[in-house]
């Protein structure tokens, strides 16, 4: 609960006094409260800048060094104030943490002071509020990449460690070709034969001087056939061993191999080897030519060497969807273009446009205002269509294109930024958690409050399992047909498997169920409890018992505020579970509702 | 002819979808008026009278009507309390069920001149009755809560109301769980009480007498006179 609402807190005790008139049992007694002193002043001298707040504010928050007896340790008597000898201008935020219940970071501030005043001071930086919360935690991730860096820096001039086996440090050189110079080498190495490899792929089909005896010209691939053989082959040699050394040094190899790059390297080289099983065969030569198509994947192994590249196509990737959709709205405006062209030009004589599919290239050239001119509208509706295509065509590509630029940033952007904060919601959790953790009179006031309205109303808070349970034990117990409807109303409204008669009844099985089922008898106890406050409507003998312990708990209702005992042990004897379950009572109802 | 001019007319139709499909890049859409950004000036502010004068209008000494501010003006820095926010704050008490209801009926008996809005001095003025006042001006309250339209007299509507509101915060999940008419039970146990001369609506007599009566009630009036 906000700390700001604690203020609120008296008000809606005070509040409360509008139910006692139509409360159907007598209230809980008040909390005792130790007589409120004064609110009074402290000073807090940071380095000589004096502070001053309110003691209340500070003790907000009882888990920090300022707002428990920690700060004791800082008292100094001659001036007296609390002295502490750290940075002024961070405990303002940090004492603003305080009145406001929000923690803020100064954007100018160093991450690491900062984070060294919130240890020093007992924040912890996931309480850090919304606003600010992104900022931190870039500037934090920057440090530690910082640090690391620097750290690896160290790592690398110091050398190979020597307790990295042999394949961990293959697979280092792999991928920091820095590393060592046998790693560089290897590194250019594969770069030069990548090269050497598309190169002759292009070189492969420039049409050379005709051998002598020839008369046309022939693509030099055909003309220095051996020659190119030889110089695929040691391309797929080298890139072979490469590949298996690589996947060799790979820590997890079923990773490596389903990963884009060790792909890339299987469809770069696999050509090759189909191409030497199957020369012979001619039915599947043509399949075999497509095949040398993908040779020309060679081209992407670049991308290990070149980080541009990989940031582009993460870049494409992420982006994906925005293509996408530019590409179904072109798609949707060619097939509208090509359609009306179609039935406008079909009446021409010896016209161009046989079928929509061949006016979709038409439309495809004007729309990108390509316009080869290799086909063109004779009719005057064909040539107004003609000219709506075009000029739509500038709207329909270059307008969204920079729409779909700054889309694409925007959503990289968000989509990190969701990404960081659903990373960041775990430990947020945990900032919660520290600051749920107000004072304990706070906590027992609001319980008082919601005590009053329960027996205002005769009526207990359960949580939800519990009510599940409630329903759920009852409907075991009883035999099937009963008056317990399902579980599914929840609002119990036609219920009547929690009323108040069936509990006598459930009251009797509690010794039969003593061997069958451990758990549900800690339930049944549970439930036994809970009768308590309905003394006034049953009548058995055994309730004489419970009104007295009902008296008991009126008068002394926090007896034992620290002791939370929930395992009761289960006796089979009613009367001694009602009576040693009595002082339970009030602390399983705090328990309870502190549930909330 | 008559091809060409279906043809015109299929035309026509598609160039229109083609219009439609520039509206879907919102391209083309037609130029709406650009809602005012939000410059509401929210200046409305209220401040309250003087602490002297709230000293006298109260049982609160200075010192409690300050801290009392402070905290008032930590929540509502412009000096008022609207409906919503008063609603938001106390269903924060309450989150196992809805206290809008009752919290409506609250605000009412809060905001005594009906202006829509709680200052300082109506909040401070009704936690000095709730909490300094006397058992009969306590009682007087409470009245002035249940009787929803201030006309004087307390229907079973009403009541039913205010029960109803009372219930509503208990939430779902309750043990044992709340029937339909648990609250309507529950007002015809208050009435049965309190109206003396059962013609169905409870006046403030009746009530003052009824309750003084009651032990329970006169002795819970006192539980809260150690809030502040």
């Amino acid at each position: 609960m906000a700390a700001g609402v604690a203020a609120w807190l008296p008000f809606a005790r005070a509040a409360a006094i509008g139910w006692m008139p139509v409360a159907s049992a007598p209230m809980p007694l008040a909390p005792r409260e130790k007589r409120r002193t004064q609110d009074g002043f402290i000073i807090i001298n940071v380095s000589g800048t004096k502070f001053q707040t309110w003691r209340s504010t500070l003790e907000r928050y009882p888990d920090t060094l300022l707002g428990s007896t920690e700060k004791d340790f800082f008292f100094n008597e001659e001036i007296n104030e609390y002295f502490f000898d750290r940075d002024p201008d961070i405990f303002r935020h940090i004492l603003n943490f305080y009145r406001t219940g929000k923690l803020h970071y100064p954007r100018h501030e160093c991450i690491s002071a900062y984070d060294e005043e919130l240890s020093f001071f007992g924040i912890i930086p996931e309480i850090i509020g919304d606003c600010c919360y992104e900022e931190y935690k870039d500037r934090r991730r920057e440090n530690a990449e910082r640090i690391q860096d620097d750290a690896d820096d160290e790592n690398n001039k110091e050398g190979v460690m020597p307790d990295m086996t042999l394949r961990q440090s293959m697979w280092r050189a792999f991928e920091n070709p820095h590393t060592s110079t046998l790693a560089l080498v290897f590194y250019y190495v594969t770069g030069f034969f990548i090269a050497v490899s598309v190169i002759a792929n292009v070189v492969e089909t420039v049409p050379c001087r005709a051998s002598p005896g020839m008369i046309k010209d022939l693509p030099c691939g055909e003309r220095y056939a051996l020659a190119f053989f030889c110089l695929d082959t040691a391309c797929v040699m080298i890139f072979t061993v490469e590949y298996l050394l690589r996947l060799i040094a790979a820590p997890s190899r079923y990773r490596f191999v389903r990963s884009v790059m060790s792909i890339i390297d299987v469809v770069a080289i696999m050509p090759y080897y189909i191409g030497l099983v199957m020369t012979d065969n001619e039915d599947v030569s043509g399949a075999f030519v497509t095949l040398r198509v993908f040779r020309v994947f060679r081209i992407f192994k670049f991308s290990r060497h070149s980080q541009g590249l990989r940031i582009l196509g993460y870049t494409l990737k992420s982006c994906a969807s925005e293509l996408g959709f530019l590409l179904f709205s072109l798609t949707m405006a060619i097939i509208i273009f090509a359609t009306v062209m179609f039935y406008a030009e079909k009446g021409s004589t010896a016209s161009k446009f046989t079928s929509i599919p061949a006016a979709f290239w038409y439309t495809i050239v004007t729309m990108t205002t390509l316009g080869y001119g290799d086909m063109v509208p004779k009719t005057i509706v064909g040539k107004i269509v003609g000219s709506v295509c075009s000029l739509s065509g500038v709207l329909v590509i270059a307008l969204p294109v920079p729409v779909i630029v700054s889309n694409f940033s925007r959503i990289y952007h968000q989509n990190q930024r969701a990404d960081k904060r659903r990373a960041q919601k775990a430990s947020k959790e945990a900032g919660q958690a520290f600051l749920s953790k107000t004072n304990l009179s706070f906590e027992k006031e609001h319980h008082h409050l919601l005590h009053c309205l329960e027996k205002t109303t005769n009526h207990e808070f359960v949580d939800e399992e519990t009510y599940e349970k409630n329903c759920m034990e009852v409907s075991s117990v009883n035999p099937p047909g009963s008056r317990c409807s399902s579980i599914s109303s929840q609002h119990g409204l036609t219920s009547t498997c929690c009323s108040r008669r069936n509990k006598k009844t459930f009251r009797l099985p509690n010794s039969n169920m003593s061997g069958s089922h451990a758990g549900s008898l800690q339930e049944l106890s549970t439930i036994q409890i809970r009768e308590r406050p309905l003394i006034s409507n049953s009548r058995s003998s055994l309730n004489a018992k419970m009104e007295d312990t009902v008296q008991r708990n009126s008068e002394h209702p926090y007896v034992t505020s620290a002791i939370i005992s929930i395992r009761t042990p289960p006796v089979t004897s009613r009367e001694g579970n009602n009576t040693s379950d009595s002082p339970d009572y009030s602390q399983r109802n705090i328990v309870k509702v502190s549930a909330l | 002819m008559g091809i060409q001019g279906m043809e015109i007319l299929a035309v026509g139709v598609v160039l229109f979808m083609f219009m439609a499909v520039l509206k879907q890049f919102g391209v083309l859409e037609p130029m709406e008026d650009s809602s005012e950004s939000d410059l509401e000036l929210s200046t409305v502010r209220h401040q309250p009278e003087g602490l002297d004068q709230l000293q006298a209008q109260t049982k609160f000494t200075k010192k409690e009507l300050q801290s009392l501010y402070r905290g008032f003006k930590n929540e509502c820095p412009s000096g008022l309390v609207d409906e919503e926010t008063f609603k938001m704050i106390y269903s924060q008490f309450f989150p196992q069920g809805d206290a809008t209801t009752y919290a409506h009926f609250l605000f009412n008996a809060f905001d005594i001149d009906r202006t829509g809005s709680i200052r300082f001095e109506d909040f401070v003025i009704g936690l000095s009755v709730l909490l300094r006042g006397s058992v009969h001006e306590k009682l007087k309250w409470a009245f002035n809560l249940y009787d929803i339209n201030k006309d004087g007299y307390i229907t079973k509507e009403e009541m039913l109301a205010i029960m109803k509101s009372i219930y509503d915060m208990m939430g779902n999940y309750t043990y044992p769980s709340v029937r339909e008419d648990t609250p309507f039970e529950h007002v015809e146990k208050f009435f049965q009480k309190m109206d003396r001369n059962q013609d169905g609506v409870v006046t403030i007599d009746e009530f003052m007498e009824t309750c003084q009566k009651d032990e329970n009630i006169m002795s819970s009036m006192q539980l809260f006179e150690n809030v502040i």
